[in-house]
């Protein structure tokens, strides 16, 4: 027996450490997966998603009151310039969730006043325009997702026109 | 035995518990936070740096995009009033005044966090389609079959269910003391 201490001592330690590093990495992978589902129309491009349905349900509890657009980003290739256009009188919102599934950026309607604005998302050090208002992301990648709130699903066929009018795209000049 | 042998199965052994404690302790869902009020429960640390890699796992499986509680606070219900596990075999009634919010939905998922199929494509009611009694209550049927009056959140035979409260832009006075906040009750009416 006495020649298993010191293997079960080790077996015990490492599966702490598995432990731990797999909790670590889940919302790395589970965002990987994400990014692959929301993004039909590619990186660094808006999404315009169907409503939830029980045949689409990309993420984990979707909510069928809500119009999807979302862009998975990645920085590496440039600073990404997102476009909202809230739609007058009902819920909206930018959230903007980095690699680890940490929200680094939230701005609804109201805060919004209401108006379209644009944020330029980009990594420490990363030139952006002159002027713009500039979120600093610590990974490269990740999603910006923006919610539309219908009071009935039928009503998404007048609102999806104003929701396209949101888009995201790499910041290609600086000026 | 030779002893890389026995260190062969510790690391194998080692691995397989550290994967599966990992896939554990992060299988809480959404139930798993802090608050509790009746049946409901919640966190509002879901989606914030602050949160720690345990919890940020746990939302990333059952709540991957969630939102900050400043902006929506996620309320998840597996049980009834009574403390039963939710029978999609039975009927429910959902009710309660209009929530401190200013949009507020109820969507019935299964256990995995899914929609289910039911004929009527329904998955949710909201604030703005309810309707509001004189005692300024809304009431809602959880039921696999279709109430005689009334709204309606289709119960699926033979699966239980969970709910799930989203509170978009909930109030001041909701966020001072979110446990003691009137929350829709769930009582079972029958099976």
């Amino acid at each position: 027996m006495r020649n298993w201490l010191g293997p079960l001592a080790f077996g015990l330690i490492l599966a702490a450490a598995t432990a731990w590093v797999a909790i670590g990495a889940i919302p790395y992978g589970l965002m990987n997966v994400a990014m692959e589902r929301l993004g039909q129309a590619g990186v660094n491009t808006m999404s315009y998603g169907n409503l939830a349905n029980p045949n689409r349900q990309p993420v984990v509890r979707p909510s069928p009151d809500l119009a999807y657009s979302s862009c998975p980003y990645d920085l590496s290739v440039g600073p990404l310039a997102i476009d909202v256009t809230p739609v007058p009188g009902r819920y909206s919102s930018l959230s903007i969730f980095d690699a680890a599934t940490d929200v680094i950026f939230v701005r609804n309607d109201v805060e919004a006043v209401g108006k379209p604005f644009r944020i330029v998302l980009a990594r420490e050090g990363q030139a952006v325009p002159a002027g713009a208002e500039v979120v600093r992301a610590n990974h490269d990648r990740g999603i910006a997702l923006i919610r539309l709130l219908l009071k009935d699903p039928k009503e998404i066929g007048g609102l999806d026109a104003v929701r396209r009018q949101s888009s995201c795209a790499t910041v290609t000049k600086l000026k | 035995m030779k002893s890389w042998h026995r260190y062969a199965i510790t690391v194998v052994g080692g691995l397989a518990v550290g994967l599966g404690a990992a896939w554990a302790l992060t299988g809480g869902g959404l139930t798993n936070g802090a608050i509790a009020n009746g049946p409901w429960t919640t966190s509002l640390g879901f989606g914030t740096k602050a949160t720690d890699p345990i919890t940020r796992a746990m939302v990333a499986r059952a709540g991957l995009l969630a939102l900050p509680a400043k902006e929506t606070v996620y309320w998840s219900a597996k049980s009834d009033a009574a403390g039963a596990k939710l029978d999609g075999n039975c009927r429910y009634r959902l009710s309660g005044k209009p929530l401190d919010a200013r949009w507020w939905s109820v969507t019935i998922y299964d256990e995995a966090g899914y929609l289910v199929a039911n004929p009527a494509d329904i998955w949710s009611v909201n604030g703005a389609n309810v309707a509001i009694d004189a005692k300024g209550e809304w009431r809602v049927a959880i039921s696999p079959t279709r109430p005689a009056d009334g709204a309606w959140l289709p119960g699926t035979k033979g699966q239980p269910f969970h709910l799930t409260l989203r509170m978009y832009n909930p109030g001041q006075a909701f966020r001072a003391d979110p446990a003691k906040a009137v929350l829709p009750q769930i009582v079972k009416e029958g099976c």
